[in-house]
């Protein structure tokens, strides 16, 4: 029973899967490595990567947005443990 | 090379300006800098913002900015791997930090080999911990010294000679001195004026340059095209390929694990700190892109044939490309702001890693095996002391040793940290680890990973591996992490009967 609950508070990181998308962004070498379409004499290779870390950071703002919103919950109802960062340790961890 | 006077006296005012800060941060946010967690920590209290100018301050370093676009300079693409390299940091501090932060704050965990010790309850463990920590970060606070030197050689200094190493000298003999005094504070403090400084040279870089060149396109229309991308890969190999992508991932779980960064992330006021800084940090993230993009610039402004410059590149080789391109494009004054920049860029990394390094002999060493009965106060004493001779000896490393060595054996370093990988990510995540099966995955891991570096004569991690007659090139450092955790995972069921294990000091730790 202890294991069902602690799998459906698993759940509220679900937004953690995003964190992927930076990694496969740059794990395939050959896909950026051309220097055509150029950006403003700028080859492929060099902004396409540079625009890598704008879209990381913005996948990192999104699932900290995303979790952010229920840990927030939990802060408020939970002070007295040390916030979202034991809420997610299952139950009798949280409350 | 003559004296530069008005760039001199710019660096020098700034220099000043910054030690002065050094000192009063001691009383910044006051409190007893006699207790270790307030003098090596900061006292866990610094926010967001400051969390963002510290961070940013200790792992985009002087280094980085001469030696990133040095190696653009010289090899072009593979240099760029530091982008996908940022790319990758910052996933990996949002989910693996905020929880060892939560776990250090609650049991007054100042090193990562405190939380090993205890997670663990194996003193030998965390032993190696500690010592791969100090093994690799002595290296790197030499390095620090190389990037400032380069740019006090830029501006006219003699760097020959003892006389030469004078005002080297003077600048270690200041960071040491605010650092005994203000302990963490001080970095924290003067991070803020570098990345100032920093931000405001690159972005006057971008902009003045290329306008002076004829724009990005004739930038990289100037740089010969086979640098411009990778080469392919040969049948039967997967070549540059696999180098590219592996170097990337392999740095960018090898960069938290460095005690400095484990400093930095530790000092901070809380889990959401952290996880806000993984999103904010980015900005610095495609600040060192553009800095990469310096070595093309330089390419295309012909530093290297302009015989003025002649004698720093026979001195500093491809280093001097971002100092020589500053002085070729920027008035004296402004290169005297950027070569600040640079230099106070040194000192902040520098006390961060001397104070990580203090903070894990204390810890580590000297209260575990020599004085485990210290008083709070003798054991912020010691780490003020060894802050010093940390210092002192990185000072007599770069002028004593050929400055190869420092480099090679940061590369060392590199594969000699990421095996901590291991004892650290599945002590945060996964239970029924052995302690001895972790020590026997650290040991192997790290032979495998010097072999690797050794057959390569220490001048490169990239490793050729034959696996199914396919050639993987990739970083020697990924590759032995790879052994250390099959190790670690397959042994600990088998350990666990042969030794049971005695479990955490603290079970609340050991739990998911």
């Amino acid at each position: 029973m202890a294991r069902k609950a602690a799998n459906a508070s698993l759940w509220r990181y679900w937004p953690r899967l995003l964190l992927l998308i930076p990694f496969a962004l740059v794990a395939w070498v050959p896909f950026y490595n051309r220097i055509e379409p150029a950006l403003g004499g700028i080859p492929f290779f060099y902004w396409y990567q540079l625009a890598a870390i704008l879209a990381g950071a913005a996948v990192v703002v999104g699932v900290y947005v995303l979790e952010g919103r229920k840990a927030f919950a939990d802060d408020k109802r939970g002070r007295k443990a040390s916030g979202k960062d034991r809420a997610g340790r299952g139950p009798g961890a949280a409350r | 090379m003559t004296l530069d006077v008005t760039a001199t006296i710019v660096f020098v005012a700034l220099f000043l300006f910054v030690t002065w800060i050094g000192f009063i941060a001691a009383r910044w946010r006051k409190a007893d800098l006699d207790q270790l967690h307030e003098w090596g920590l900061g006292g866990r209290r610094f926010g967001t913002i400051v969390t963002w100018f510290l961070l940013g301050g200790d792992l985009y370093t002087a280094y980085t900015f001469i030696a990133v676009p040095a190696l653009v300079f010289g090899v072009g693409a593979m240099g760029f791997f530091a982008v996908p390299y940022t790319v990758m940091i910052y996933p990996i501090l949002f989910l693996v930090f905020p929880r060892l932060w939560v776990i250090a704050r609650r049991d007054g965990h100042v090193t990562a080999a405190d939380y090993v010790r205890a997670r663990f309850n194996s003193r030998l463990l965390a032993l190696a911990v500690a010592l791969t920590g100090l093994l690799a970060t002595m290296p790197y606070i030499a390095l620090q010294l190389v990037g400032m030197e380069v740019v006090i050689g830029a501006l006219g200094f003699p760097t020959h000679g003892i006389v030469g190493h004078i005002p080297l000298i003077i600048a270690f003999v200041v960071l040491a001195a605010f650092t005994y005094t203000s302990g963490l504070r001080a970095p924290a403090l003067i991070a803020v004026v570098k990345d100032m400084l920093i931000f405001v040279t690159i972005f006057a870089a971008i902009v003045i340059i290329p306008a002076k060149l004829g724009g990005y396109g004739a930038i990289f229309d100037a740089v010969p095209e086979e640098k411009l991308t990778l080469r392919p890969p040969m049948a039967g190999s997967l070549g540059d390929y696999s180098a590219y992508i592996t170097l990337a991932l392999g740095s960018a779980c090898a960069l938290f694990l460095y005690p400095h960064a484990m400093t930095g992330i530790l000092s901070a006021s809380s889990g959401h700190v952290i996880r806000r800084n993984a999103a904010a940090l980015s900005a610095y993230s495609f600040v060192l892109g553009l800095i990469a993009l310096l070595g093309y610039m330089a390419i295309a402004a012909g530093v290297d044939k302009n015989p003025l410059y002649a004698l720093g590149f026979e001195r500093y080789g491809a280093n001097f490309a971002v100092p020589a391109l500053f002085l070729d494009m920027f008035p004296s004054w402004f290169a005297g702001v950027a070569f600040a920049a640079v230099a106070i860029g040194a000192l902040v990394p520098a006390a961060i890693m001397s104070i990580a390094c203090a903070n894990l002999f204390t810890r580590n060493i000297y209260k575990e095996y020599w004085r485990p009965d210290c008083t709070d106060a003798q054991e912020a004493k010691v780490a003020k002391i060894v802050s010093l001779v940390v210092k002192v000896g990185a000072v007599v490393f770069v002028l004593a040793i050929p400055q190869s060595y420092a480099i090679q054996l940061q590369l060392l370093g590199g594969i000699w940290i990421i095996q901590l990988l291991p004892p650290i990510l599945l002590g945060l995540f996964a239970r029924g680890l052995n302690a001895r099966a972790l020590l026997l995955g650290w040991a192997i891991g790290t032979a495998v990973g010097t072999y690797m570096a050794a057959t390569r004569g220490f001048v490169s991690s990239i490793y050729p591996l034959e696996l199914f007659g396919l050639t993987i090139p990739g970083y020697a450092a990924l590759y032995s992490v790879v052994v250390n955790f099959a190790v670690a995972i397959a042994l600990s069921p088998v350990l666990d009967r042969v030794w049971p294990q005695r479990g955490a000091l603290d079970p609340e730790s050991n739990r998911r």
